[in-house]
C-alpha cells in the first residue's frame, strides 16, 4: 500500500509539474512567406451576425501589398465576457497582438507589464492619427502618463433624447412640459386620463430601466438623466470646480430622490422599471405602455426600430423636447462623455517586432482603401455610392452592407469609423415609414437630440472604480431608498452617506477629484 | 491515511497478492486515472496562486508567495458574513425543495398507470432545463411583473395590491427557489427514473400477497430501492454546498434585492473576476472547497453509520 | 439486497407491469392512483406554462401588442416564421450547429470511455486502495480552483483553439463518476464472482455482465454529458480563439445579448423579426438534438432490467 502511495503521489507530481509550468513560447516576427501574422481581436459591430468569411479580399490585399498575415478572432458580444476573456489570456501571458480592450481591464494589465506603451507609434500613422487620435482620445488610453493603446471614437456623443409622445398631450389638451412640477402634471395625466383612449387603465407617464455604470452613469441611471438633470446632479461624477466629487454629495441629490420617489408613490413611473431589461423596455414603449421616456436616436427612430410602433400606432408620435428644469431653473438631457473603443497592443508583440506591422495595418485602415472595405465592403458588391458620394445598399440586397449575407464583410467597421458625415448619412438614411407615411429620419432625431442642453463630464470615462463592496453599497442603498425598503427621510439619507463614507466611499471620491485634478479633466 | 487503508485491508491478509489478483483492474483504470490526474489535480497545482501575488510574467511557479492575503481580503469584506448567510441559504433551500420535487416527480411517472399522461410528463419534464435563465427571465418576468405580470394580475382581481416579487425582499428567495425547481425538477428526476427502473418489481408482488397497499409499497419498497441513489446526491450536492447558482441569481438579481441575493460567486464575478484578482478569486473556491469536504465528511459519516451501502467510502 | 435476490431467483419470467394488474386494488390503492395522476396533471401544467410561452414567444409577429398572457393564446395563423427563417439564415448558424454536433460527438465518446472503467473500478468492492481511489475522484470536484488555473493547463498542453478544449477538461465528471459507481453496486455481486470464477477477466466482466445491466444509467449519464457539452458556452468563449470553430452557445449568447451591446442598433443581423422572438427561437433551435436523443433514451428506461438479466 505504502507502495502504491508513494507511486501515485510521484505520478501525480510529475504531471502537475510538467503540465503546470507556465511561460508561453514567443512567436518569432517574421514568417517563412516573409510575411508578419497579427492576431487581432476586435469587437464585431454586429455581434449576433457571423464572422468575417475567409474569402474577405481584405486578407489578400494585407498580405500581398503589406506583407501581414491577419488572424482576426471575434470577442465575445457581451462586455463581461469580453473582459473575461481578455483576463484569462493575460493570465496565460498569451494576449493578442492587437485587442480591444475596456479600460479598467487595461489598467490591470499596464500592472501586470502586458501591454506597451503606444507614444511613439502615433507618428507612424498621421492619416490615422488625424482622423481618430485627438488630445481627448489620448487621454482616454493614458495611464501614469503613457498611452497604452489606441482609442478609437465610440458611438456619436449625446445621442438621446427626451421624448414624449405628442399625440397623447394632444388628446388631453396638454402643452409639453417645461419643468418639474408641469412634469409631474403631465405624467399624472398620462397615467390616469386614459391618453391613448382605449377605455383601459394601462398606460404610465415615464417609463426607464436601470442603466448604471460606476463611472458615467451612475445610478440609478442614464434613464432619469433628465430629472437627475433638472437638479444639477446627472451623472456620477461632477467635474465642475466648486462641486468636484461624487453627485451623490451634493443636497440637490437627496432633493432629485425625492423627486423620483414622489414618481413612484404617484404610480407615474411604470413599476415594472427596476426589473425591465434594455429589451424589455424598448419592447414597452413600441406597446405604448408609456408616454415620456429618455431613447437613443437609433433605437428610437431608424426604420426596423420605429416599424413596429408605426404599425401599432400609425397616429402616434414622438417628438423631442427640451429637458424639464428644476427648482434652481437648471435642466439637461444628461451628462455625456466621448465614447472610445481602446485597442491595445501587447509587450509581446513589440518585443517580437511587430509593432510597425501593426501601425501599418491601422494606417491602412484608415486610407481610402481600407476605410471603405472595412466600412461597407466592396463597391459594387456590397455598396454603391450615391450622387453626396455616400455609400448606399441601392439595389444590392442580401450582399449590400445592410443586408444578411453582406453585413459580416462590415463587422470591423467600429475600428474604421470615426463619426464622419458621410458615415453618419450612410448609417441613417431618410425613410418613409410603412404604415403612416411619415418621412423619418434618425440622422435628424441625433442632430435635434445633440442641439438640447447636456451636462460635459468628459473623462468620466477615466475615473477611478471603486471595490465592488462599496459600488454594491452605493446602488442597494439607492435603490432601497427609491423602492420604499427604506424611508427616504433627512436622517436615513445622512446615516447612509455617513456608511458610505466608512466603507471606502469617502477614499474613491478622494481619488476621483484626486485623478481629475491631476489630468486637467475639471472645468 | 495510511492507518486508515492498513483497516480496510484487514480481512484480506495477504495485499500483495490481493494487488496481484486485481492487476487488470488497475490495468482498467490507467487511462482514466492518468487523464484524472492532468484535468484534475493540475488545475489544483496551480491553484497555488491563492497564496500568491499572480503575475503573468512570473508564471504560477515564479509569482511570489503572499500568504493568506487572499483569504483574508475575502474573510474581512464588507459582506462576508451576508454573502455566506445567503448563499448557504439557497444552498440548503434548492436541497430541501427541489430534492424532494425531483423524487416525488420520478415516483409519479413510475407510477402512473395512464400511458399517454405518463409518455408525455417524462419527455416534456426535461425540456424547461434547456431554456437559459435568460429566457426564464422573460417568463418569470411575464408572469410576476408588478403591472403586467399575470400572478400580480389575478391578485388585483382579489382586490389585493400588487407585489413586486423580483424585487421585494421578502418575495425574491421563493423567485428563486421556486423557479430553480420549476427549471430542474424534470432533469433532476432522470437519475431517480434511471434508478426506479433497476427495482425487482417481483417484490412489489409478493408485497401485494401479503396485503400492502400502494402507499404501503412506496413506503417501504420503492423509496427503500432508491435510498442509495438518493443518497449520495444529496451527499454530492452537500459537497458543492457554497455554490447556490451562479447563472440564475445572476440573471435575476438587481440592487434592491442585493441583501438577499449577493451570494459568494456572483461577488466573486464582480470582486475577482471582473478586476484581475484571481489570486482572490481562486482563494475563494479553495474556500468552498475546505467547506464542501468537511461536510460531506461529516456527513459521509453519518450516512454510513445510518445506512450501510449508499455511503461516498 | 440479499432477499431481493433470493426472491428473484425463484421467478422466471416477469411483465413489468404486472404488480398493478393481479390483486385486486383497495380503497387506498385508488386513492393513490388519483393523487398520482392529479399530481402529473399539475405537474404536466406547470412544466407547459414556461414551454409554450416560449414556443409562442418565438412565433410572435413584429407587430404584437398585448400582454405576455395574450400572446401565449395567439393564434396559429396569426404566427410568423420570421424568426426561424433569420436563424436558419444566419449565415454563422450552420457552422456554429457543426462545431457543436463535433464537440457533442466527440465529447460524449471520450466521457464514457473513461467514465465506465472508472466507475467500474471505483465498484469492485475486494480491490485494495479502493478508498484513497474515492478520495483521489472526490477532492476535484469539492475543489472547483476556477477559470485560471484550468485555463493554464489547457494552454500549456497545447489544447487552445482545438474543439476538444471544450470538452476534455469536462471528459470525467467526478458527479456522473459516483452516480454510476452507485448504479454499478447495484449490480448482485454474485453475478460477477461467479463469472471471475468462470475465469472471465475484469474488462469481459464489465463488457458481458456489468453493462448490458446498466442501459439505462449509461443513457442517462451519456444524457448528461451531452448536455454539459452541448451547452458549454465558457469553455469554448475561453479556449476557442477561431470564429469559424465557434459552437453554438457562443452564437446564442451573442444572440441573447445582442440588445444590450450592439450601438448599432439601426442594423440587426435578423432583419424584421423582434429580438425576444429570436431569442425563444435560437433556444428551441440549439435544444433539438437533445429534443431528439431523449426519445430513444427513454427506451432503455424500462422496469425489472435488472430480473430478467439474472435469470437470462
Amino acid at each position: 500500500m505504502k507502495r502504491l502511495l508513494s507511486l501515485l503521489l510521484v505520478a501525480l507530481m510529475a504531471c502537475t509539474v510538467v503540465f503546470a509550468a507556465g511561460g508561453s513560447e514567443k512567436t518569432t516576427a517574421v514568417n517563412a512567406d516573409g510575411t508578419v501574422t497579427i492576431n487581432l481581436w476586435y469587437g464585431a459591430a454586429i455581434t449576433e451576425a457571423g464572422p468575417i468569411p475567409d474569402d474577405w479580399v481584405g486578407y489578400d490585399i494585407l498580405r500581398e501589398e503589406h506583407g501581414i498575415d491577419l488572424h482576426l478572432s471575434v470577442l465575445p458580444s457581451n462586455e463581461s465576457d469580453q473582459d473575461v476573456r481578455i483576463q484569462a489570456a493575460a493570465a496565460g501571458n498569451s494576449l493578442p497582438d492587437l485587442f480591444m480592450v475596456s479600460r479598467p481591464v487595461l489598467t490591470r494589465l499596464v500592472d501586470q507589464g502586458l501591454v506597451a506603451p503606444v507614444d511613439d507609434y502615433y507618428a507612424l500613422m498621421p492619416n490615422r492619427t488625424a482622423q481618430q487620435y485627438d488630445a481627448d482620445s489620448i487621454a482616454m488610453s493614458t495611464i501614469d502618463g503613457h498611452s497604452y493603446g489606441f482609442a478609437s471614437p465610440g458611438s456619436v456623443a449625446k445621442n438621446e433624447g427626451l421624448l414624449i409622445r405628442k399625440d397623447w398631450l394632444d388628446n388631453l389638451g396638454l402643452e409639453v412640459p417645461t419643468n418639474l412640477d408641469e412634469l409631474m402634471e403631465v405624467m399624472i395625466a398620462f397615467t390616469y386620463d386614459d391618453p391613448d383612449g382605449n377605455g383601459k387603465d394601462d398606460t404610465y407617464g415615464y417609463g426607464a430601466y436601470i442603466e448604471s455604470d460606476a463611472t458615467l452613469k451612475g445610478y440609478p441611471g442614464a434613464r432619469l438623466f433628465p430629472i437627475l438633470g433638472a437638479f444639477g446632479v446627472d451623472g456620477l461624477w461632477c467635474l465642475e470646480e466648486e462641486n468636484l466629487g461624487l453627485n451623490v454629495y451634493k443636497p440637490e441629490f437627496y432633493d432629485a430622490m425625492v423627486y423620483i420617489r414622489q414618481m413612484c408613490e404617484e404610480g407615474v413611473m411604470d413599476p415594472n422599471w427596476l426589473t425591465y431589461k434594455k429589451d424589455d423596455f424598448r419592447a414597452a414603449w413600441k406597446q405604448g405602455r408609456f408616454g415620456i421616456m429618455k431613447e437613443q436616436n437609433a433605437a428610437y427612430a431608424a426604420e426596423a426600430n420605429y416599424a413596429p410602433f408605426d404599425a401599432n400606432f400609425p397616429d402616434g408620435e414622438w417628438i423631442i423636447v427640451d429637458p424639464p428644469k428644476g427648482p434652481e431653473g437648471l435642466a439637461s438631457v444628461g451628462a455625456y462623455d466621448q465614447n472610445y473603443r481602446i485597442y491595445a497592443m501587447s509587450q509581446d508583440a513589440v518585443d517580437a517586432g511587430k509593432a510597425e506591422k501593426i501601425c501599418e495595418l491601422l494606417e491602412w485602415m484608415s486610407s481610402d482603401e481600407g476605410y471603405f472595405l472595412c466600412g461597407w465592403g466592396q463597391e459594387g458588391v456590397n455598396y454603391v455610392l450615391d450622387e453626396n458620394g455616400v455609400p448606399v445598399a441601392g439595389d444590392l440586397g442580401d450582399n449590400a452592407f445592410s443586408g444578411t449575407q453582406g453585413q459580416v464583410y462590415t463587422q470591423l467597421r467600429n475600428m474604421v469609423f470615426y463619426n464622419s458625415d458621410t458615415e453618419l448619412a450612410s448609417r441613417y438614411p431618410t425613410y418613409t415609414t410603412a404604415t403612416s407615411g411619415k418621412t423619418m429620419s434618425a440622422l435628424t432625431a441625433l442632430r435635434e437630440m445633440q442641439s438640447k442642453y447636456w451636462t460635459a463630464a468628459i473623462g468620466s470615462g477615466q475615473m477611478p472604480t471603486p471595490n465592488a463592496d462599496v459600488q454594491r453599497y452605493y446602488e442597494q442603498s439607492l435603490a432601497e431608498f427609491l423602492s420604499g425598503q427604506r424611508a427616504l427621510t433627512p436622517e436615513n439619507w445622512q446615516a447612509f452617506l455617513d456608511q458610505f463614507n466608512a466603507i471606502g466611499g469617502a477614499d474613491w471620491n478622494a481619488q476621483g477629484v484626486a485623478y481629475a485634478q491631476e489630468n486637467g479633466l475639471v472645468r | 491515511m495510511q492507518r486508515k487503508d492498513a483497516a480496510i485491508t484487514v480481512p484480506k491478509p495477504n495485499l500483495k497478492r490481493e494487488i496481484v489478483r486485481h492487476k487488470d483492474v488497475y490495468l482498467l483504470l490507467l487511462i482514466p486515472f492518468v487523464f484524472y490526474i492532468v484535468f484534475k489535480y493540475v488545475p489544483i497545482f496551480n491553484a497555488q496562486i491563492a497564496f500568491k501575488d499572480f503575475r503573468a510574467r512570473d508564471g504560477v511557479i515564479g509569482s511570489a508567495w503572499i500568504g493568506f492575503q487572499n483569504f483574508q481580503d475575502f474573510f474581512n469584506s464588507f459582506y462576508f458574513w451576508e454573502l455566506l448567510r445567503n448563499t448557504l441559504f439557497y444552498s440548503f433551500g434548492k436541497i430541501i425543495i427541489s430534492l424532494p420535487v425531483s423524487i416525488i416527480l420520478s415516483i409519479a411517472i413510475y407510477e402512473c398507470t395512464h400511458y399517454a399522461l405518463r409518455k408525455t410528463v417524462q419527455t416534456l419534464a426535461y425540456l424547461p432545463h434547456f431554456l437559459s435563465w435568460v429566457i426564464m427571465y422573460g417568463v418569470l418576468f411575464a408572469l410576476l411583473s408588478p403591472s403586467s405580470g399575470i400572478l400580480n394580475d389575478i391578485i388585483k382581481l382579489f382586490g389585493g395590491t400588487p407585489i413586486d416579487f423580483l424585487s421585494s425582499v421578502k418575495a425574491f428567495p421563493w423567485v428563486v427557489l421556486l423557479s430553480d425547481a420549476w427549471k430542474e425538477m424534470g432533469w433532476s428526476a432522470i437519475i431517480f427514473i434511471a434508478a426506479l427502473m433497476n427495482i425487482d418489481v417481483s417484490l412489489f408482488e409478493a408485497a401485494m400477497v401479503e396485503g400492502a397497499n400502494s402507499w404501503q409499497r412506496v413506503r417501504y419498497i420503492t423509496l427503500p430501492s432508491i435510498k442509495p441513489v438518493i443518497v449520495t446526491v444529496l451527499l454530492l450536492k452537500i459537497g458543492t454546498i457554497l455554490d447556490a447558482g451562479f447563472n440564475q441569481m445572476y440573471m435575476l438579481y438587481s440592487p434592491q434585492v442585493y441583501s438577499v441575493a449577493d451570494i459568494i460567486d456572483t461577488w466573486v464575478y464582480r470582486q475577482g473576476l471582473l478586476n484581475f484578482q484571481f489570486g482572490l478569486a481562486t482563494a475563494v473556491g479553495l474556500f468552498k472547497g475546505i467547506i464542501g469536504m468537511l461536510l460531506v465528511l461529516v456527513s459521509n459519516r453519518l450516512v454510513s453509520k445510518f445506512s450501510e451501502g449508499s455511503s461516498l467510502f | 439486497m440479499a432477499e431481493a435476490t433470493a426472491k428473484k431467483k425463484e421467478r422466471v419470467h416477469l411483465k413489468p407491469k404486472m404488480h398493478n394488474s393481479t390483486v385486486r386494488p383497495t380503497r387506498a390503492d385508488k386513492v393513490f392512483q388519483i393523487v398520482v395522476d392529479v399530481f402529473m396533471v399539475l405537474m404536466l401544467i406547470i412544466i407547459l406554462i414556461p414551454l409554450w410561452s416560449t414556443v409562442t414567444l418565438s412565433f410572435r409577429p413584429n407587430t404584437y401588442i398585448g400582454t405576455y398572457l395574450e400572446g401565449m393564446f395567439l393564434a396559429p395563423w396569426d404566427w410568423s416564421f420570421d424568426a426561424y427563417k433569420a436563424l436558419l439564415g444566419n449565415n454563422g448558424f450552420l457552422m456554429a450547429f457543426t462545431n457543436s454536433l463535433k464537440i457533442l460527438v466527440g465529447g460524449v465518446f471520450c466521457a464514457l470511455i473513461l467514465t465506465i472503467p472508472l466507475a467500474y473500478v471505483m465498484s469492485v468492492k475486494s480491490l485494495p486502495g479502493r478508498k484513497i481511489l474515492t478520495t483521489i475522484v472526490l477532492i476535484p470536484y469539492v475543489f472547483d480552483v476556477g477559470m485560471i488555473p484550468a485555463y493554464l493547463l489547457v494552454q500549456n498542453i497545447g489544447l487552445m483553439d482545438h474543439l476538444a478544449a471544450v470538452f476534455l477538461p469536462g471528459a470525467i465528471s467526478t458527479y456522473n463518476v459516483i452516480i454510476m459507481r452507485q448504479f454499478f453496486d447495484g449490480i448482485p455481486a454474485e453475478l460477477k464472482e461467479s463469472a471471475r470464477i468462470d475465469g472471465c477477466s475484469e474488462v469481459q466482466i464489465l463488457m458481458r455482465i456489468v453493462m448490458p445491466l446498466s442501459k439505462a444509467i449509461v443513457m442517462t449519464i451519456g444524457l448528461y454529458y451531452g448536455v454539459s457539452f452541448w451547452n458549454n458556452f465558457f469553455n469554448a468563449m475561453l479556449y476557442i480563439q477561431d470564429s469559424n470553430l465557434n459552437p453554438l452557445p457562443i452564437l446564442l449568447r451573442n444572440i441573447l445579448m445582442a440588445a444590450g451591446m450592439n450601438e448599432y442598433v439601426e442594423v440587426s443581423a435578423f432583419g424584421n423579426a423582434p429580438i425576444e422572438a429570436i431569442k425563444a427561437a435560437s433556444v428551441f433551435m440549439s435544444a433539438i438534438p437533445m429534443v431528439i436523443a431523449y426519445p430513444f433514451i427513454q427506451k432503455y428506461f424500462t422496469k425489472g432490467t435488472m430480473v430478467g438479466a439474472v435469470k437470462g
